[in-house]
């Protein structure tokens, strides 16, 4: 067995042995994906490793905030943003990818007001940050819109 | 430390390719210095393809990425170079509302409800848009609107009450009433 220097992440236990040796001890990248989900109601960033199937850090931005008014306000995502930034720096993770994603389909397909602050807030982190992505599911076709035929009434 | 790879794509009408490129590219350059973004312009498909600079240092913003597309993306719904830079702000966001679902195939019926939405001369647009700051854009099938969240949110429900066949008073009361609450958060 190769010797770790720093904590194992996920990440890293999937790597063969030759691959960690090759890269060497010292400036190994160590890849996670950043995923932004950004509605108008609320903010959702969920970091995960590569493969993206194992969870390393979520916050939501109703976490840091008390009115649901806030939950999708700048300052929640920051906040959001910054601790899953602090959590997945403590388990090893230097590089990410970001993806964003408004709800899509149906729904909305810009993304909340959230979602430059969190992208700001990551980039501010210290972390190296390889690609940016928009993935809101985007409908060739799709089902109707919820609400009825006479609309949303308030 | 730059991201090489990342690049988005904006997909504009054809005719609008000259007004965002503008005279000598005059539009293009604007876009890619305030924002620090190189655009690639297919001139025969209207697609566009937006870059970080190469030559960037680290402190790049990779805000600016969804910002120049979205600057694109409104020139490509009909608006003016100069309203599709305040895109550039933070805080600005730009919205699109789709007629398709409420007019269907019907033609007359999408002219109708555009109709609606500009009013005589321009009225019903010119009222939306200075009451709730924001700038409106009808196009062939997309009603575009850019200005802060809460107010697009407000002319964006403003547009739909009209769509769904509100008349125009109830849809200005409305409108008023943002304005009232809006003037009221300022306070604070």
């Amino acid at each position: 067995m190769v010797k770790t220097k720093i904590l194992t992440p996920l990440y890293s236990l999937r790597m063969s042995e030759s691959q960690k040796s090759q890269e060497g001890e010292q400036r190994r990248e160590v890849w996670g994906i950043i995923h932004i989900y950004s509605s108008y109601n609320n903010i959702v960033v969920h970091a995960t490793d590569i493969t993206g199937a194992e969870t390393l850090a979520v916050a939501s931005g109703g976490m840091f905030v008390e009115s649901g008014r806030l939950e999708s306000s700048p300052y929640a995502a920051t906040r959001a943003a910054n601790y899953v930034m602090e959590a997945i720096k403590q388990k090893g993770i230097n590089a990410v990818h970001i993806r964003v994603r408004a709800p899509g389909g149906v729904k909305s397909k810009t993304p909340g007001p959230g979602t430059q602050a969190a992208i700001r807030a990551i980039a501010r982190s210290g972390v190296m940050i390889g690609r940016i992505e928009d993935v809101t599911p985007l409908p060739h076709d799709s089902v109707r819109r919820k609400g009825g035929r006479r609309g949303r009434r308030v | 430390m730059s991201t090489p790879q990342t690049r988005f794509i904006a997909r504009i009408p054809l005719e609008r390719l000259p007004v965002l490129i503008g005279s000598g590219g005059s539009v293009k350059k604007e876009i890619e210095e305030r924002l620090n973004v190189s655009l690639k312009v297919d001139s025969g498909e209207g697609i566009v393809e937006i870059t970080p600079r190469s030559d960037t240092s680290k402190s790049w913003d990779p805000v600016n990425l969804f910002k120049a597309r979205d600057v694109v993306e409104a020139i490509g719904l009909g608006f003016s170079p100069e309203r599709a830079l305040t895109l550039a702000q933070d805080e600005m966001v730009l919205s699109v509302i789709d007629l398709s679902p409420y007019t269907g195939k019907d033609k007359e019926d999408n002219t109708r409800i555009k109709a609606r939405i500009i009013g005589t001369g321009g009225k019903t647009r010119r009222i939306i848009e200075e009451t709730a700051h924001v700038y409106v854009s009808v196009g062939h099938n997309t009603v575009a609107i850019i200005g802060s969240t809460g107010d697009v949110e407000a002319a964006r429900e403003a547009v739909e009450m009209l769509i769904n066949g509100a008349p125009h008073s109830s849809v200005y009361k409305f409108l008023d009433g943002y304005a009232q609450k809006r003037k009221f958060k300022r306070m604070y």
